[in-house]
């Protein structure tokens, strides 16, 4: 729940959020390691610059790769959602695999989101490694099939990156109602920010009456359903600012 | 009696005047006697000049002999390296560290092992390097190796003058000795800073090289990072005095090959020596049998010390066996040059590691080869990065009756040199671990080299089907003993079951890493009826290892004594037992972060099987 702040003296500023799909505690697997570590081995491949800016999805092809090699088996899955901020040339390069996401909002409109990828209802694409003989059984999406896109941000741009937890328990016209009460770009307002956008989520989550965006999904596909979606949230958000000492 | 002595100690005279010369020679700042001398003169503040002392991490791994991981990877591979520690002061089996291929003695005790050289001096104990550049040039002041998991491999620490970035070639290329120590091992596996006393620096360096020694250790060392402190400004160092040759001199570390092109003082004299005194008494096999002992820089400088003593050491049967690997530092085109005349006979030759930065060129080393290639049946050229192509050429032609050659971590030589090693019809070993060779070349050698009893195809990244190769093997290669697939990564059930089936003399097989290798398809069970002879098997990091592969493998294969099951989830501490008590002649089995064999239970099984080192390592 922790927003990244748009401050660092980087030319290039990757972020991301990772899922970890339940149902893996049935296998005696704790499904938050999958996207933990998942998430730390892109940070790590970030930091030692063995990324290209402009392809985020290569960051989850090595990823992924790397978790492979490691001695430990690994089990579990996630969905993933990167974002590069290239600032010299005021570009946000993206990629998203399942149902996490990201919104870019300007002038308080969303101008850019990710969409959804989904299997069929509540079971996104995700990058998993099975038990052995599970294969079958188990979704393994291939980091190959996120979507991808490129497009250029302005100063003012607000990104927010955020697991389904959000989006499916949020709808834009509240979150951009948050977004409206960020009055500038240092630090504690953006965190006060995302906090407060993450808690909103969460309160409307154990809301049985509320009509949440997943029932509201729900309902169209023929499911009778009320209130919102008990889940992790996790928020992050940036805004693309001068950068000042 | 007495004329005897005097003999002797006219020998002992001259080869004591050689290295009273020598010491002359080398640069003033050299022998570490002088500078503890000058340093205890000029009191604890020491010289340094200019400013501060300047700590940096290393900016590039440039250079390496092996590692665990995977080639484009991030985990276990040297190039962890570079730049901050990752793990460090944690110790455990982390992927951010860097990590050699091999440890211990195991893979000494294997059928695949090269059989060692003599005349190696007992001061050389390297078995692997990695060489790092640093950002600036420094007088070095202290060297720390971050080591995270079982420490105290490092056995020598050297600097170069040679800085990697520069444009500018290289005057001239010199490797100086930080440090040099004997292979320890640290009472526990806890991670340490080893910051070893280093000899002052007569240059700047910013390209350092540690060698390793991981004989000793219980498991894999790793390391997290090198440090490099240092000052710009040259240090002073007041009251520099000449340094005092004693007899503790002679048996010093740093051992300077005085392998010269140049002088031959006592040839070409105008003397006739009528006799040689107690000397021409002792038969001529007996003082061959007596020089055979001496390391091939005290084999020249005898040479230089009477015309006799010349002869017998310039005799070629002095010269059946050289290994070059413990003066790689020092060798040249010009010492090639020089021992050709020697190697007439030559049978077995090591030069691993030389031709660092030029000192040995290709055309060099050919010269060589036409000259003393053609009784050659060994040729160990790991590292070896002057090779290219045309050396490959001249080996395949000058070499026909070559058995045994070693292309390890040779990863700049070309695909296309490879194919030359197909004209090697005779070759009996062949090691290819982390070289580009691509499928056509290798199946090529296959279909030639019918009498290959030990291959190494590890890391063999550009080969892009396993199966096609394995085929292969078993219909060309029937007589193999040795196969190590390391992380080779496309071969699948087929291929496995067609090697099996056709190589039935196999003794020793590492599929470590081969992830698309099915254990449901029953793939290993069928490998362990084939192979009744299998001495060591390596199913690292193979998820689908089960209790039934293990159960065939303690049926049908009475002979293991090598086992590494690393990873997997399958496996419970009842079939392992079953295997140990199957397998009399076990010595080593590894079941790390084997999710259902804890440490409980590998106490208990060590406990019962005493004889058998079972390796659990972990990250925590």
């Amino acid at each position: 729940q922790r927003p990244l702040i748009h401050a660092l003296a980087v030319s290039v500023l990757p972020s991301g959020v990772a899922d970890g799909v339940g149902g893996w505690r049935d296998y005696g697997v704790d499904p938050s390691q999958f996207s933990a570590t998942l998430m730390k081995t892109c940070e790590r491949l970030v930091r030692e610059g063995r990324f290209t800016p402009s392809n985020p999805v290569g960051i989850l092809n090595s990823a992924y790769y790397e978790l492979l090699q490691n001695k430990v088996p690994l089990l579990g899955s996630s969905t993933a959602c990167i974002v590069v901020l290239d600032q010299q040339r005021h570009r946000l390069h993206t990629c998203n695999l399942g149902d996490s996401g990201f919104l870019v909002v300007r002038g308080g409109e969303v101008v850019h989101r990710s969409d959804e990828q989904q299997h069929y209802f509540n079971t996104p694409f995700q990058l998993s490694i099975a038990p052995p003989g599970a294969e079958g059984v188990v979704l393994s999406d291939s980091p190959e099939a996120a979507d991808s896109s490129s497009f250029d941000v302005q100063l003012g741009d607000i990104i927010l990156t955020a697991t389904d937890g959000l989006f499916d328990n949020m709808p834009d016209y509240m979150i951009l109602q948050e977004l409206k009460k960020l009055k500038n770009s240092n630090y504690d307002s953006i965190q006060q920010t995302a906090r407060s956008i993450a808690e909103q989520a969460h309160e409307l989550a154990y809301d049985p009456n509320y009509m949440s965006p997943f029932a509201q999904f729900a309902c169209d596909n023929g499911l009778n359903v009320r209130g919102g979606k008990p889940d992790d949230i996790t928020v992050l958000l940036s805004i693309v600012a001068e950068y000042t000492d | 009696m007495f004329p005897m002595l005097t003999l002797l100690s006219m020998f002992y005279y001259i080869c004591l005047r050689r290295r009273c010369r020598s010491g002359s020679r080398s640069e003033a700042l050299g022998s570490r006697r002088a500078v503890e001398l000058a340093q205890r003169a000029s009191g604890p503040a020491g010289g340094s000049s200019g400013g501060g002392e300047l700590e940096q991490y290393a900016k590039e791994v440039v250079d390496f002999s092996s590692h665990y991981g995977s080639e484009n990877s991030m985990s276990y591979t040297m190039w962890n390296l570079a730049g901050a520690p990752n793990v460090y002061p944690s110790s455990g089996d982390f992927t951010q560290t860097a990590v050699f291929r091999t440890y211990g003695r195991w893979w000494e005790h294997c059928p695949s092992a090269a059989p060692p050289y003599r005349r190696t001096p007992r001061s050389f104990h390297s078995k692997d390097y990695l060489e790092l550049a640093f950002e600036e040039p420094v007088y070095p002041t202290a060297v720390e190796v971050l080591e995270t998991y079982h420490p105290g491999a490092v056995v020598q620490i050297l600097a170069c003058s040679l800085n990697p970035f520069s444009q500018n070639p290289p005057s001239e290329v010199r490797w100086e000795v930080l440090w040099s120590g004997e292979p320890s091992k640290a009472p526990t596996h806890q991670s340490r800073q080893f910051s070893p006393t280093i000899r002052q620096l007569s240059f700047p360096t910013n390209l350092l090289r540690v060698e390793v020694n991981s004989s000793l250790m219980d498991y894999y060392t790793e390391l997290d990072a090198v440090i490099l402190r240092g000052v710009r400004e040259r240090p002073m160092l007041a009251l520099y005095k000449m340094p005092l040759i004693d007899m503790n001199d002679l048996s010093d570390g740093e051992d300077e090959v005085v392998i010269s092109s140049q002088r031959h003082p006592l040839a070409g004299d105008g003397k006739h020596y009528t006799g040689n005194g107690y000397f021409d008494k002792l038969p001529y096999e007996l003082i061959q049998l007596i020089v055979s002992h001496l390391t091939l820089p005290d084999l020249c400088r005898l040479a230089q010390s009477c015309k006799l003593l010349q002869q017998h050491c310039a005799d070629p049967l002095q010269y059946l066996q050289l290994s070059l690997q413990p003066y790689w530092a020092t060798l040249t085109d010009a010492s090639l040059v020089h021992l050709q005349p020697r190697c007439a006979l030559l049978q077995r030759l090591n030069m691993s590691w030389t031709g660092n930065r030029g000192a040995i060129t290709s055309t060099g080393f050919c010269s060589f080869l036409k000259v003393c290639g053609s009784s050659l049946v060994s040729l160990e050229l790991s590292c070896c990065h002057f090779l290219n192509e045309a050396s490959m050429e001249v080996i395949s032609q000058t070499c026909p009756r070559l058995q045994q050659l070693n292309l390890a971590s040779c990863d700049r030589l070309q695909p296309q040199a490879f194919s030359h090693i197909a004209k090697l019809s005779s070759l009996r070993r062949l090691v290819l671990y982390r070289t580009k060779i691509e499928q056509t070349a290798l199946l090529s050698i296959l279909t030639f080299c019918a009498e290959l009893q030990n291959l190494n195809l590890g890391s063999c990244v550009r080969i892009q089907d396993y199966d096609v190769v394995a085929s292969m093997l078993s219909v060309r290669c029937r007589r193999l003993r040795s196969l190590d697939l390391w992380r080779c990564g496309s071969l699948t059930e087929r291929g496995l079951a067609e090697l099996a089936s056709g190589c039935r003399l196999l003794e020793e097989l590492d599929l470590g890493w081969c992830s698309t290798l099915q254990s449901s398809s029953g793939c290993f069970q069928h490998m362990a009826r084939c192979l009744p002879r299998l001495r060591k098997l390596f199913l690292t990091a193979n998820r689908t290892v089960c209790d039934s592969d293990l159960d065939e493998l303690a049926a049908c294969c009475p002979r293991l004594h090598h086992v590494d099951i690393l990873g997997t989830r399958m496996v419970s501490p009842a079939s392992l037992k079953k295997l140990l008590q199957s397998c009399p002649e076990l010595k080593l089995v590894d079941v790390s972060f084997c999710s259902q064999i804890d440490t409980r239970a590998v106490q208990e099984l060590s406990t019962l099987f005493p004889n058998v080192a079972i390796k659990k390592s972990f990250t925590q």
